[in-house]
């Protein structure tokens, strides 16, 4: 009984605090975390004007394990990581709860195909694609059990800046990001960024249209 | 007789220097100067009983100038605004108003006064943007003079007098003094003075030495205008030491302090008494009730009967049916928006660059500049916050809100850091002109409008090379994005000009418009 009377009085507490702080910001505009379709365009599509990829589509598994990697300033630190850098400090102030909120609200999004944007040689996209498809499927479709996103549907100059990033070790650097680790090591075998326009064109011939 | 130069050659030469230029504003000057700053005088159709509706997408100075032009000649106009707050760029902020910038959201904790606010973008009318100043007439927004340059405020370079900062007054004063020498020199050469009669060349050097007032021997050996090292007014003055020329050439500062008050930033400057969004409350007060605000644009799509556009309010997605739409999201956001725009239009929307200016400002606890004989301007340094403003307003007063940085070229510095590092950097930098800046202001805002919920960017930018000017390419998508889509789709704003930072620049992007309408709309009715 004393417990319960006490765990009233922590409720009592705590409900007259937030009341109180609820009042002194009534008088403020208010906000949420929902920033995204600011930078990442319309429905998530992304937004080629400002560099920021297309959500719409994004596994819900990969979109938390990249905000919470971006939260804890282990993507979007590097300094010549310009596109990162800018999101770095939007996640930085998400709490667990607005990330379940953000991903929930990225499900709601309908996939819009991705316009075409790069120009390369598919057919030798095709050969470099041959080490990408052990994690990331023969369809560019993603694999969960191996943490690889999909990458067909997703905006060809992203992939292309995420690749160059990778080569140049600007993603990936992190000690904590294993995963951005073996990507950085997986991306030097396209070479140079040539290669990475050719695998970038073939994965455009793999995405829903 | 080579090396002889003629008159002729040496008009010539002064022709390709400067006067080609100058040339078809010189034929304004004599003569055809319209009249003072008379409203804005759009002559449209009225429409009468034929309803035509209008979307505005942005409640930015383009959109509203077209709201408030066009409910007057009988459209039907709704603003869609995506963010809580209409203005964009004209924003003022005050006590209590949130900073909504991606990542680092701010409230304002200035003293809620009067006086006491911060423009954080545009902040200075110039005495020729007369379709603003027009509208600020027409509107009833009371205007007051702005200080843009003041002779005693400081300039200061670590690399120039051990990193002492001097007064304005100092800088330019032996500066011209310096220059006016050089210049006397040369026209006491024959070669120089022969293209000029003897009454011009005395009229020139009587120019000159009165420009640096330079003594009887055409020296410049100090001069009183940099004001008195003691006495002036119940003694004589006494003159202050001379700063060396070599000394005032370690900062390159010079090229902004000799120009500042020319152009767009010359005199006479104003400001709205109260901030800058009184201009945007003037055109509220008449088209208020036509906004909706935290309606975000999701798609815009243009037929031959009209546009339609999806926005989403309150978590729901709305549908709005128009016959035109004036468009003044900026471009790059445009890109990530559904649309069905021609792709020449759309190459062009992705051209445009984003601005990347920034802004920070502090709350002083004592206007303590003015205990320094400042009242206004803006002091210069060579450090990344490269100037601090102090307020034209509220003079006397007990407080004031002084800029603590304004980097308008780049901005990215600071935008990258955080907010502490920002607020850090302003004070040190701050320091190297007022010993005490870190004690004496407190309560710090910064703006970075490169990460500004639903700007995401200052003022457009077309051209790459700012030295070389616009390309012909430039040109040509410029005009391209100007064309309205199917005559009903028109992007506005200071995006849509080529003067982009300036009010006056969204306000006629925004006439060309309308007129542009106008002519479409009379062909129809016709």
């Amino acid at each position: 009984m004393k417990q319960i009377l006490g765990n009233l009085f922590t409720i009592g507490f705590l409900l007259s605090i937030s009341l109180t702080s609820a009042a002194a910001e009534n008088e403020r505009e208010p906000f949420d975390d929902r920033y995204c379709t600011t930078c990442h365009g319309a429905d998530g599509r992304g937004n080629e004007g400002v560099q920021a990829p297309r959500l719409a589509g994004m596994e819900d598994w990969y979109l938390v394990r990249q905000l919470e990697n971006f939260r804890a300033g282990i993507r979007g630190t590097h300094p010549k990581d310009i596109e990162g850098i800018a999101m770095q400090p939007m996640a930085a102030k998400l709490t667990d709860e607005s990330i379940a909120d953000i991903v929930q609200w990225v499900g709601s999004w309908t996939y819009i195909p991705a316009e075409i944007t790069v120009e390369g040689d598919a057919a030798r996209g095709q050969q470099l694609y041959a080490a990408c498809a052990a994690c990331h499927g023969q369809q560019a479709e993603g694999n969960e059990a191996l943490g690889a996103p999909a990458l067909a549907g997703q905006n060809d100059w992203y992939l292309v800046t995420q690749l160059k990033n990778f080569m140049a070790d600007y993603r990936g650097h992190h000690p904590d990001d294993s995963f951005g680790q073996q990507m950085r090591t997986m991306s030097r075998t396209l070479g140079d960024e040539s290669g990475v326009r050719n695998v970038v064109s073939y994965i455009n011939t793999l995405a829903e249209r | 007789m080579a090396g002889v130069v003629t008159r002729r050659e040496f008009l010539n030469l002064l022709g390709a220097t400067g006067g080609t230029a100058a040339a078809p504003k010189a034929g304004t000057a004599l003569g055809l100067l319209p009249g003072g700053a008379a409203a804005a005088s759009l002559d449209l159709l009225g429409l009468g009983s034929n309803q035509r509706k209008v979307a505005i997408l942005g409640g930015g100075l383009s959109g509203l100038t077209v709201a408030y032009e066009l409910a007057k000649y009988g459209y039907d106009c709704t603003v869609l605004e995506a963010s809580h707050r209409c203005g964009g760029r004209i924003f003022t902020v005050r006590h209590g108003d949130l900073i909504d910038e991606i990542g680092n959201r701010q409230y304002c904790e200035f003293d809620d006064e009067p006086h006491m606010y911060f423009n954080a973008g545009a902040a200075r009318i110039p005495s020729t943007h007369r379709n603003l100043l027009g509208y600020c007439k027409e509107l009833g927004v009371e205007l007051e003079v702005f200080i843009n340059e003041n002779k005693t405020s400081y300039v200061q370079d670590k690399d120039m007098l051990g990193g002492k900062p001097i007064r304005n007054i100092d800088y330019t004063t032996h500066m011209k003094g310096f220059m006016a020498e050089l210049m006397a020199k040369a026209l006491s050469h024959e070669e120089l003075n022969a293209p000029f009669s003897e009454s011009e060349a005395e009229t020139l050097l009587g120019m000159v030495r009165s420009f640096g007032d330079l003594s009887e021997d055409d020296l410049y050996k100090g001069s009183f205008r940099s004001g008195y090292a003691s006495g002036g007014f119940l003694k004589h003055g006494v003159q202050k030491d001379m700063i060396a020329f070599r000394d005032l050439l370690k900062t390159r500062l010079g090229r902004q302090l000799l120009s500042a008050n020319e152009g767009d930033t010359g005199p006479m400057l104003m400001q709205p008494t109260g901030g800058m969004d009184r201009i945007i409350h003037g055109f509220l007060n008449h088209v208020g009730d036509r906004v909706k605000y935290r309606a975000m644009v999701a798609s815009v799509q243009v037929s031959d009967s009209g546009v339609e556009i999806a926005y989403d309010q309150d978590g729901v997605r709305h549908t709005l049916q128009a016959d035109y739409c004036f468009n003044c999201i900026p471009t790059h956001l445009m890109v990530g928006i559904d649309h069905n725009f021609p792709s020449d239009y759309v190459k062009a929307m992705k051209y445009v660059r984003r601005g990347e200016a920034y802004k920070a400002a502090f709350q002083a606890k004592r206007r303590f500049w003015e205990e320094d004989d400042i009242y206004g301007g803006i002091s210069w340094m060579a450090n990344p916050s490269r100037q601090v403003w102090y307020p034209s307003h509220g003079i006397h007063k007990e407080k004031g809100v002084v800029l603590g940085a304004y980097d308008y070229g780049g901005g990215m510095y600071h935008t990258m850091m955080t907010q502490e590092q920002r607020i850090e950097a302003h004070l040190s930098d701050g320091e190297n002109l007022h010993p005490d800046y870190r004690n004496l202001v407190e309560k710090p805002i910064t703006i970075a409008w490169h990460r500004m919920n639903h700007m995401l960017g200052c003022s457009a930018r077309w051209s790459r090379n700012f030295r070389q000017g616009w390309t012909h390419e430039e040109e040509e998508l410029y005009h391209r994005l100007q064309q309205p889509v199917n005559g009903r789709h028109y992007i506005i704003g200071d995006q849509m000009s080529m003067h982009s930072a300036w009010q006056e620049s969204a306000i006629m992007s925004a006439q060309w418009a309308m007129a542009d309408l106008d002519q479409r709309v009379r062909a129809e009715l016709a």
